[in-house]
């Protein structure tokens, strides 16, 4: 199967257009950089940084995704795209596109605001990139399943807590069992690739965290496959 | 002739309501099928089934003899245009900018964008945001739409239904221009003399089959009783029959210059289609 780039860039041209003109949704990604404002005073502390990038993730790449896919199910917009020649492939690519650039034009501004400097500046991009996958995937999957933009942007909050804020949790996996599931999420998993990242160690060492966090993405891009070829349907 | 849509003993339920029960048709290849049938007989589940948007219960369907499982498929899809009531627009932007995104999602030049407007009556509002237009002015975006890459097959669901009668009358033409050349339309409609200046045949569906299918004309002539009406100078209105002695009794009102009109009684397509489903259109 080939893949279209001028379907993929027609898609995304459109979405760019659109966004701009949707404040209700876009705005979203002043609340990293506010964030990013407010710890910037606190110092360069590892913890900090990438609770903004969590934070980042879950709103702006996840939120900005499952609330485009939503307004294109609510306008009866995904029929369209639908029934034209644009493959899965091609359709989901282009509607990521929007998505995935705020959040690297918004991580690149609070990591400026927050004075990040990662050690090794091309691993951890891809190590971010590859967490971005999921992200995306978790909100074309929640905007696949809900009807409207308003019933996605509630459905996802706990899923923005859950991530944008999760691996805080960690501390008290050691007295709350039930919270051990924490220690498997990708935004804790990004945090200690950092870390290790952060002290120098090699590829031997983070594996495990790499190998976590591409399972969350094939998951999640397995169910938003199998939840967008339902769609297709209309019973 | 080559049909284009081979429809076998069709059905669709959902759940414990059954919308088709079993439907079968031709569409031959070039011609207009008017679909017609009251409110919530399956027309516009019909035209799912043949586009992909639903799996038929049971029974088949072939579309360029393609069944219904195999209408994924992408030359499929450049070769149907589907208008239907859950065809929607981006709100944000404008009609052209909504007609670009389907001429790169198709492969067709841009300067399409023109001509398919033209064809629609909305050339000088091709800035307009979508936001911004009356129910009709969609409608005719969304028929724009449809047309932009030239398809062989149409499946048009209430094209009409929000027009005023001059546009509905420009969409008319350019919808008969457009079978002229060679384009095959699957269409539905509750405007009967739509049907009538439209169709080479059309089809009733009710109670979950297709109860006639026929030209028009044919249809009409099927259901006339061949009486006559002839109306007097004196206000009168007499209702004749139409063999001989009919003809004499004209003959002696003609000729005493005593007649206003003279009427053959033939039924509409709605005198038929009230006559099938007992009820009025809705
Ligand atoms: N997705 C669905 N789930 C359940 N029932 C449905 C669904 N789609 C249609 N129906 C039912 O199937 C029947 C046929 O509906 P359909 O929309 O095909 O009618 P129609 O002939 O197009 O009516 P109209 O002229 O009002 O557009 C209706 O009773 C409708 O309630
Ligand atoms: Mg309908």
């Amino acid at each position: 199967m080939t893949v279209s780039m001028k379907r993929i860039y027609a898609i995304f041209q459109k979405d760019l257009k659109d966004l701009s003109k949707n404040l209700f949704v876009s705005s979203i990604v002043i609340l990293p950089v506010l964030m990013a404002f407010m710890y910037s005073r606190m110092g360069d502390i590892l913890d900090l940084h990438y609770l903004i990038i969590n934070l980042t993730l879950a709103s702006v790449t996840a939120f900005i995704q499952c609330a485009v896919i939503a307004e294109e199910k609510e306008k009866h917009t995904l029929r369209g795209l639908m029934l034209s020649p644009a493959t899965l492939p091609e359709i989901l690519t282009g509607k990521s596109l929007v998505s995935l650039i705020l959040t690297i034009v918004t991580l690149v501004v609070c990591m400026m605001i927050t004075g990040y400097e990662p050690a090794n500046l091309v691993l951890i991009s891809f190590v971010i990139l590859l967490s971005c996958l999921f992200y995306l995937a978790l909100g074309t999957l929640l905007g696949l399943l809900t009807k409207t933009v308003v019933e996605a942007s509630v459905v996802i909050l706990p899923f923005m807590f859950l991530f944008g804020f999760g691996s805080m949790l960690k501390p008290l996996v050691d007295d709350y069992a039930i919270l051990g599931f924490v220690e498997y999420l990708p935004n804790t998993q990004l945090v200690e690739l950092a870390y290790k990242i952060e002290s120098g160690l090699g590829f031997g060492s983070l594996w495990s965290h790499l190998a976590i966090i591409l399972t969350w993405v094939i998951v999640a891009t397995i169910l938003t496959i199998f939840v967008y070829r339902k769609r297709e349907m209309d019973d | 002739m080559e049909n284009v849509i081979e429809v076998n003993s069709l059905a669709k339920i959902f759940g414990n309501q059954t919308a088709l029960e079993n439907v079968s048709f031709n569409v031959k290849k070039g011609e207009t099928l008017g679909f017609l049938g009251p409110s919530g007989s399956g027309k516009t589940t019909t035209i799912k089934i043949l586009t992909g948007q639903l799996r038929p219960t049971s029974g088949e369907a072939h579309v360029f003899g393609l069944s219904t499982s195999s209408l994924k498929n992408k030359d499929f899809r450049k070769r149907i245009g589907v208008l239907t009531d859950n065809s929607g627009l981006y709100n944000r932007l404008s009609i052209y900018d909504n007609l670009k995104l389907y001429c790169d999602l198709y492969n067709v030049p841009t300067a399409k964008i023109d001509e398919v407007l033209r064809l629609v009556n909305l050339t000088d509002d091709q800035k307009k945001v979508v936001s911004k237009l009356s129910k009709g002015m969609l409608q005719r975006v969304l028929l724009a739409r449809t047309l932009l890459h030239d398809p062989e097959l149409l499946f048009l669901d209430e094209p009409t239904s929000a027009l005023d009668p001059a546009n509905s009358k420009h969409i008319h033409e350019g919808l008969r221009r457009l079978n002229d050349q060679g384009t095959t339309i699957f269409l539905t409609t509750h405007d009967m003399s739509e049907a009538e200046t439209l169709c080479d045949r059309v089809a009733f569906l009710h109670k979950g089959k297709v109860q006639l299918l026929d030209e028009p004309k044919k249809l009409r002539r099927q259901y006339s009783d061949s009486t006559i009406t002839v109306e007097l100078k004196d206000g009168r209105e007499i209702v004749l029959p139409g063999g001989s002695e009919g003809a004499d009794t004209i003959y002696n009102y003609l000729s005493t210059d005593q007649v206003v009109s003279v009427h053959s009684n033939e039924p509409t397509l709605g005198d038929i289609f009230v006559d099938i489903t007992g009820r009025e259109l809705v």
